[in-house]
């Protein structure tokens, strides 16, 4: 009886055993796609190792495609389309891609697996997106709860970028993630100086990034970013301009506004800034500076709700009606806004009620 | 109560790296089921249901975003401010779409005590009863998301007006 048993035993042990040996077998061999082509934009060709998914491969090959995520597939950025090859949808990619994304074979880059020959295509300017070395140079508190980070890029030793565009920062593993994360921030400096780069970054409730910013990032600490992304840049016409931000959207309109007065770009323009009370409020006198050196420019901030301390003589309301109170007419204007999708939206319909065309309403949404 | 094949499966949605990196579990180790069955119970306890505190939730988010991003008062004493970040995140439960990432802050300036949560805590809490499992760094406590938000009790629902 007890010999039986173990015989059975020996016998189920011996099965398994052969198949997990064949699972391993299998896994080298079937799972193993060999070498691949991925062709860019009809022209660009890579030779890449098959089985990893794209996200990772175009990595590999310095082609970085914008995630917020890191390649966990719960941003949703990475879209990409691929003209061939890419075989059928997958459930992990369905919930962040619409019926006319599908019909245009869009696929979430970071959960697509490289199996064979492909052919996709991506925005050009993706081809001038770097990762880069950096140095933690300066943290600053802008506010309460923004601050005002100063990288200076080590390798490669410079960045080219427009104003306006922002960059992905990778948030190490710390006590909140065991993996590393990417975040998306808008650049703050002037693009003029290609050694540095200037974020500004609120703290988000619960956080991963802007926590490990706010708590644990320090003067000296290196950190990987990749970039520059975006198409939030002033565009060159002799409109006049409406600039409107809140909280950390200002980073990219102070970019564009440094290297409009470095530049020497004297289009009327008038910059309306929401905030809270006088405590959320930050670089007003750098903009101060800027109305000097740019004749034709206002600072024009808003506090929704001064404290009674606050001793404020400016502009109060939401930044929508005061934009409304300034602006009689939208004629040969085109804007730039910055901030939640809130905000955006509510002064997207205020510019569209003063007559600034939609195609001439450029933003940059959180959301 | 036993998990069925359907809850098991969105258990395995919620795990760490399927739709969000860290999931929806936190540190809990127990079947959904149960987790689900206890703050059930404690929402009944606090005697009031699911809905009315993503009611109350939703309702708060909504005044909120007036603020366009900073914070803004709400009768008769919150402090609310919503922000988003960029993306959005699926339902484990399956449908609607993208749920996008806002993150709602209430002060309660009465209690001077703050709360935040998110539009997905929102559609949980309203359509599954899910409060995310514990150790999850956006689980929510029944008790004080009704101590905090105020959400009122079926006896206060039902409770006549004075003088009638």
């Amino acid at each position: 009886m007890f010999s039986a048993l173990m015989i059975s035993v020996g016998a189920v042990s011996g099965i398994s055993a052969f198949l997990a040996i064949l699972m391993v077998i299998a896994d080298a061999t079937i799972g193993n796609y060999g070498e691949v082509k991925i062709t860019i934009n009809g022209d660009h060709e890579y030779d890449v190792k098959g089985g990893k998914p794209l996200l990772g491969t175009l990595m590999e090959q310095e082609i970085f495609i914008p995630s917020a995520c890191g390649g966990r597939g719960s941003c949703g950025l990475c879209k990409v389309t691929v003209k061939d090859g890419a075989g059928q949808y997958l459930p992990t990619e369905l919930p962040w891609l619409s019926e006319e994304e599908q019909q245009n074979n869009v696929r979430l880059s970071c959960q697509l697996k490289v199996k064979n020959d492909m052919s996709i295509e991506i925005p050009e300017e993706l081809f001038n997106v770097k990762e880069f070395q950096s140095k933690v140079t300066r943290i600053r508190d802008l506010t309460h709860d923004i601050k005002e980070v100063t990288l200076e890029v080590v390798d490669p030793p410079e960045i080219n970028m427009v104003p306006g565009q922002f960059v992905q920062l990778r948030i190490p593993e710390y006590e909140l993630t065991d993996e590393p994360v990417y975040r998306a921030y808008s650049v703050a400096s002037n693009p003029s100086d290609t050694k540095h780069v200037e974020l500004e970054i609120r703290l988000v409730p619960n956080g991963i990034a802007t926590t490990y910013v706010h708590n644990y990032m320090k003067e000296g600490d290196e950190v990987i970013f990749n970039g520059p992304y975006g198409d939030f840049f002033l565009r060159e016409t002799e409109r006049e301009i409406v600039c409107i931000a809140g909280g950390s959207g200002m980073a990219p309109i102070k970019s564009i506004l440094l290297s409009m007065a470095e530049k020497g770009i004297n289009r009327r323009t008038r910059y309306f800034f929401g905030a809270r009370s006088k405590k959320d409020l930050f670089l007003v006198e750098e903009m101060r500076r800027l109305e000097e050196e740019l004749p034709n420019f206002q600072f024009i901030p808003a506090l929704s709700n001064p404290e009674e301390d606050d001793q404020w003589e400016g502009e109060t309301g939401l930044i929508t009606d005061v934009v409304a109170k300034h602006m009689e007419s939208g004629e040969n204007t085109e804007a730039y806004l910055c901030g939640s999708p809130g905000m955006i939206d509510a002064c997207v319909k205020v510019l569209s009620e003063k007559g600034i065309p939609d195609e001439l309403i450029y933003y940059d949404k959180f959301g | 109560m036993k998990q069925s094949p359907q809850l098991q499966q969105v258990q395995e949605n919620m795990r760490p790296g399927v739709l969000t990196l860290h999931g929806f579990l936190g540190t809990d180790k127990r079947d959904l089921v149960e987790i689900l069955e206890e703050d059930e119970a404690e929402v009944r306890r606090l005697g009031t249901s699911h809905r009315a505190i993503a009611d109350k939730m939703a309702y708060l988010r909504d005044r909120g975003k007036d603020g366009l991003g900073e914070f803004i008062d709400v009768a008769p004493h919150f402090e609310v401010r919503v922000d988003s970040v960029r993306g959005g995140i699926p339902s484990p439960f399956g449908g609607p779409g993208l749920i996008p990432k806002t993150n709602t802050t209430v002060r309660n300036k009465a209690l001077e005590r703050e709360i935040v949560y998110t539009d997905i805590n929102i559609h949980l809490i309203g359509e599954h009863g899910f409060y995310e499992g514990k150790g999850s760094l956006f689980r929510m406590e029944p008790h004080e998301l009704v101590e905090i938000l105020e959400v009122e009790t079926e006896a206060q629902q039902t409770e006549l007006p004075p003088n009638r």
